[in-house]
């Protein structure tokens, strides 16, 4: 019986578990103009599944990669569920994003 | 030689997360009762884990698995989606018999709250969804009972 599968996908659960906490953490301290951030490392993190020469660590790699990509995508909307007061808003200044200017020129995704 | 079985399931991962947003919703919106959905979602997860314990090759394994556990959790989600709706936290379709009555009832909207660019500020939402929350639910399930 192949339990490796279902391995894959109780990962994946828990990755997209830990994608809730942190989108809201991620919002929260820095702001949705970092999407770019996580969508990056997620496309990294895929790529580099690609050269591991192994079935299992590609497959951990490519799921977590998946998940960030997925993340990036909630970030705008996190930032209107805080500021409609369906998760605690920071009214603190937020950091700015190193390269601001060009993310300001994208679109925000969100699916 | 490059290994594709990650590629494999970023895409699933990606896709069946973004199915499951998408679909819970629609799902929910449109069914007059949601209980034979969450069936349905439940029996389709099950069958592919299943499955996935009998694939021929880890990649297809994977990959239905990952689908059988969203599918599963899709299904815990209409329970979600539904208290959202009754929250206000969720548009109601007034076509649909179910949230008609809530509209009726005054425990929805029918304004999508969340289709909005942020502001950076808090935002005032309609008095309607302010005032209900998780009590409001549970006194219309009441009365529904």
């Amino acid at each position: 019986m192949m339990w490796e599968g279902i391995a894959l996908g109780l990962f994946s659960f828990g990755i997209i578990g830990f994608g809730f906490f942190w989108v809201i953490r991620m919002e929260y301290h820095l702001g949705y103009l970092w999407w770019p951030y996580p969508m990056t490392l997620g496309i990294l993190l895929v790529v580099l599944s690609l050269f591991t020469g192994n079935a299992g660590w590609s497959a951990l790699l490519g799921i977590t990669g998946g998940s960030f990509i997925w993340g990036a995508t909630e970030l705008k909307e996190q930032a209107v569920r805080a500021e409609l007061g369906w998760f605690k808003f920071n009214p603190n200044p937020k950091p700015n994003p190193p390269g601001l200017r060009w993310i300001k020129k994208i679109k925000a995704p969100h699916l | 030689m490059l290994e594709f079985t990650g590629l494999w399931m970023a895409l699933v991962t990606f896709l069946s997360i973004w199915c499951g947003h998408v679909g819970v919703r629609w799902l929910e919106a449109h069914s007059p009762n949601i209980r034979p959905p969450i069936i349905i979602l439940l029996v389709s997860g099950i069958t592919l884990n299943v499955y996935a314990l009998f694939a021929p090759n880890l990649t297809l394994s994977g990959v239905s698995s990952i689908i059988g556990i969203t599918l599963m959790w899709d299904a815990l989600e209409m329970y979600r989606q539904q208290g959202r709706v009754l929250k206000g936290h969720a548009p109601a379709n007034p076509n649909n018999p179910r949230h008609a009555a809530y509209l009726a009832a005054g425990k929805a909207i029918t304004e999508d709250l969340l289709d909005r660019e942020p502001q950076g500020s808090p935002v005032e939402q309609p008095t309607a969804a302010r005032a209900q929350g998780a009590p409001a639910y549970k006194q219309y399930r009441e009365v529904e009972a």
